[in-house]
């Protein structure tokens, strides 16, 4: 009777020792497939006919370099469809092995746990250098001081300045280190009514705002220990002063993009994909065709330096991910390789996030290609300091929610003419009272 | 504890937990189904602080590990009842099985750990492993709890999936798992309670055997008492019967012999002064019948001697006696004799045969002796008998019924005993020899 009880559980062991033991045969003798999320089109919300190009290229040089291993993405996914796209097989348990993240998600995604901790791969990988990018993309991968996506793409805010209208009215295109002075007296000098009906038509900036102030006049707008937003001190005060200046000069009279286009407008803050889009062909003839323009960075404040936003697209790994490995390599290949980060030169419209890709001769070359050669081609060194010096949004779940409700607020504040310093006090705090919810 | 009852009780809990389990991962299943089907899962996202990692893995899983719990339970109470091994392990199993469960759905069901205690708590008559095993269980209950969870670690929530359905859908959703949440922790009360009942059913059983037992105890004892009553009178009346016997023997013999010779003296007192030959013939038939008297004595006298000295000679009765001491008790005696022929008068023998008897049986019984030496001298004057053993002795001496018979004993021959208790115990008793007539 006892014999029979023991060959019982004997027969159950093995049975299910033999099922497992047949299941990781099973597995082992499959290629790896690697999911790749990734979206068509540019993050820069600029047409882009070559979206697939890079990516194709490193899958190939990848699938070459591995045997045994395959990349997988579903091509044809818009960028306005990514997030929830991307959400939807989160929550599915389908989350890709590596995957792109918009600058939009990667906070939540982060403090969901679907991205990979790397930096034990990073510390482990003795042929990378954290160094080799720029410390402002690198930055923007980080979540609570932990590097959880590595950037893959950069774009910095530039000033598009309107040579056209500047020369019109016998005024020098601005040098690099302007200040908001030189700003403001522009402004002053090309805001007026050309045609005589008693209402402005021509005007110094456009979509200027407060957090373009901020930025250029060093002020730190979160503490990320605390998750609060400081408004009221004196930096940010003097930004909110200042575009009610430019503001006043307008005399209450709504800039609009039509105002622009029309090449009635001296200055505007322009992503550096826009500029790349817009200034080479195909794309070159649907925009800004009436005047010469160029771009040169932000003036800077009393307080700060010419500097600007970088925004950056990020790259990840599942912290599910099976083929961990694997995924870091082909995560290196995408964004470490210079080869590769050359590519976005070629055929995107943001710049590497390597240093040295971005500072080299190559990229100069590539970017004067496509330019017309009466067009002066943006300055490689204006664009790595732009983006070695550029702001980076800072961690904080609802950053986003947070700066648009500052930047309606201030909106009114300028525009009701209110008392600023108060007003943003009381600001402060109902923002605060929002990030704590 | 093969009770039937506790195994459907089980049962029934296996049963509710399984419906608990799989209503959490298919319902988290179909809701993430539901959410990606309206496009709306970046914004759940948003609102959530956790995911579980694969909602369809989790229902496999689940299923798989309950194959497992179900399995240990049929291979515990089925197959191998009462196999202490088997029990030990497939509880560990379940435990572990039951804490990766709890896992999986990210503590938002716990109830599946009260199945763990509810087995511990029916195989509770073990060693110590069950207690590390209860304490394990009972903790893990505390510990696995998702609102203390929630503050350190980043779980998900049941909660945040049925909030995606309308307030009246809500309700009934968490109605429903909130029943068999309830259902599930009432079972286990209920087993609870059964169990302890039953405990008590047997500890009322234990109790009621324990008081027949007494009760059988108090009889016995009465018996007891009452049987020595019956001895008690027994010997009574033995003794009345001996006393009967002797007064009648008395009667007898010397009433009958003092009576003749009181009779023939008072015939000589006549005839003395006028026959002298009559007188003498008279005095020579008193003398006659005195001789037969004490001859009747002496036959009356025989009769009250002790069993072994009426048939045997003391030295022979002594030996006898000491040989079934022996043989009775594990003690070595020693008799040794100086005097030769050891004959003495039948008072005297009686006496030396019940001192002895008496000293043997206090070395043993008092003195928990295991050699006592025995030993008769002749002096001069005296007969000195010692009775010396190896036993603990005394300090102070009780005079006890046994002790207070040997001094009456002898001191009726005019002897005297003395006892000493230092080293052993000794008896030394000394008889004067009797000097004067000799009966033989």
């Amino acid at each position: 009777m006892n014999k029979k009880r023991y060959r019982i559980i004997l027969i159950i062991v093995s049975a299910v020792l033999i099922l497992s033991a047949a299941v990781t045969v099973a597995k082992r003798d499959k290629a790896a497939v690697l999911e790749f999320g990734v979206f068509a089109g540019s993050n820069w919300d600029v047409a882009n006919a070559n979206s697939y190009v890079i990516i194709d290229k490193a899958i190939e040089r990848f699938e070459a370099e591995h045997d045994n291993v395959k990349i997988h993405y579903y091509s044809g996914i818009l960028k306005e469809d990514y997030s929830e796209w991307f959400s939807q097989q989160v929550l599915l348990g389908r989350t890709p092995d590596i995957f792109m993240i918009l600058s939009n998600d990667m906070n939540q995604l982060a403090s969901l746990g679907v991205m990979k901790d790397l930096s034990e791969l990073i510390n482990r990988d003795s042929n990378f250098d954290k160094e080799a990018y720029y410390p402002a993309a690198l930055l923007s991968g980080e979540y609570n001081g932990i590097q959880y996506a590595l950037p893959y793409e950069t774009v910095p805010t530039l000033m598009f300045v309107n040579k056209s209208l500047l020369q019109k009215e016998g005024i020098a295109v601005p040098d690099i280190d302007w200040t908001w002075q030189d700003l403001y007296n522009i402004s002053e000098k090309v805001t007026k009514d050309i045609d005589g009906d008693g209402i402005l038509d021509e005007f110094g900036t456009y979509n200027y705002d407060w957090l373009d102030a901020a930025h250029t006049n060093g002020t730190l707008l979160f503490d990320e220990n605390d998750m609060e937003i400081n408004l009221s001190n004196n930096k940010v005060i003097q930004a909110v002063k200042f575009t009610k200046q430019l503001y006043d000069l307008n005399q209450g009279r709504k800039v609009t993009q039509e105002d622009f286009d029309s090449g009635n407008v001296a200055f505007m803050p322009l992503p550096f994909s826009d500029y790349r889009t817009y200034k080479t062909y195909p794309y070159k003839i649907k925009k800004y065709l009436k005047f010469k323009w160029d771009c040169i960075t932000l003036p800077a404040g009393e307080n700060g330096g010419n500097i600007s936003e970088v925004n950056t697209l990020l790259m990840g790994i599942s912290d599910k991910t099976e083929n961990e490995i694997l995924a870091w390599e082909f995560l290196k290949l995408l964004t470490y390789d210079k080869d590769i980060q050359m590519d976005i030169f070629r055929f995107s419209q943001g710049a590497s996030v390597l240093k040295e890709v971005t500072g080299s001769k190559e990229a100069e070359v590539i970017l004067q290609e496509y330019m017309e050669e009466s067009e002066k081609v943006i300055d490689n060194e204006l664009l790595s300091r732009v983006i070695e010096q550029g702001t980076v949004a800072p961690q904080i779940l609802k950053y986003k929610e947070a700066i648009a409700l500052a930047t309606s607020e201030i909106q009114g504040i300028i525009e009701n003419n209110k008392n600023i310093d108060s007003a943003l006090k009381i600001l402060q705090r109902k923002i605060n009272q929002y990030l704590k919810q | 504890m093969h009770d039937r009852k506790l195994i459907y009780f089980k049962v029934l809990m296996i049963v509710i937990n399984l419906i608990a389990v799989l209503f959490v991962t298919i319902f988290i299943y179909v809701t993430t189904q539901k959410i990606c089907d309206n496009f709306i899962a970046r914004e759940f996202i948003n609102n959530v602080v956790s995911l579980p990692w694969n909602p369809f893995r989790n229902i496999l899983l689940s299923i798989g590990f309950f194959c497992i719990l179900i399995a240990s339970f049929i291979i515990r109470e089925i197959i191998c009842p009462g196999s202490s091994k088997v029990i030990y392990l497939s509880l560990l199993i379940d435990l572990v099985i039951s804490i990766s469960i709890v896992y999986i759905l990210n503590f938002n069901y716990n109830g599946i750990l009260f199945l763990v205690i509810a087995n511990v708590i029916t195989y509770a008559k073990g060693t110590r492993g069950r207690y590390v095993l209860m304490i394990f269980a009972v903790a893990s209950i505390f510990i696995a709890d998702y609102e203390l969870i929630a503050i350190n670690f980043r779980l998900y929530s049941i909660n945040d999936y049925i909030s995606y359905y309308d307030s009246v859908t809500q309700q009934y959703l968490l109605g429903f798992f909130n029943t068999v949440v309830s259902v599930n922790i009432t079972a286990f009360i209920i087993f609870c309670i059964y169990v302890i009942q039953n405990q008590l059913g047997t500890i009322n059983e234990v109790n009621t055997l324990y008081a027949q037992l007494s009760k059988a105890n108090d009889d016995l004892q009465a018996a007891n008492e009452q049987l020595k009553e019956y001895s008690m009178i027994t010997e009574k009346m033995g003794e009345t019967k001996e006393r009967n016997r002797l007064a009648r023997e008395i009667h007898d013999t010397l009433g009958h012999t003092l009576t003749g010779i009181s009779a023939g003296i008072d015939a000589c007192l006549a005839t003395i002064d006028c026959s002298v030959q009559d007188t003498r013939r008279q005095l020579e038939i008193i003398s006659e019948v005195t001789r037969e008297g004490i001859k009747e004595v002496r036959r009356s006298v025989n009769q009250l001697r002790p069993d072994a000295l009426e048939r045997l000679n003391l030295e022979s009765a002594i030996h006898k006696m000491i040989h079934e001491i022996e043989s009775m008790a594990n003690t070595n005696v020693l008799f040794e004799s100086e005097v030769t022929n050891l004959k003495f008068d039948a008072d005297e023998e009686d006496a030396i045969y019940r001192v002895i008897q008496e000293g043997l049986t206090n070395a043993i019984r008092h003195g928990k002796a295991t050699r006592i030496w025995v030993q008769i001298r002749r002096s001069e004057e005296e007969i000195i008998l010692t009775i010396k053993d190896n036993g603990v002795g005394c300090k102070t001496m009780k005079k006890g019924f046994g002790t207070r018979h040997i001094i009456e004993r002898i001191e009726m021959l005019n002897g005297r005993v003395e006892f000493e208790g230092t080293n052993g115990f000794t008896v030394t008793v000394r008889i004067p020899i009797r000097w004067g007539e000799e009966y033989d």
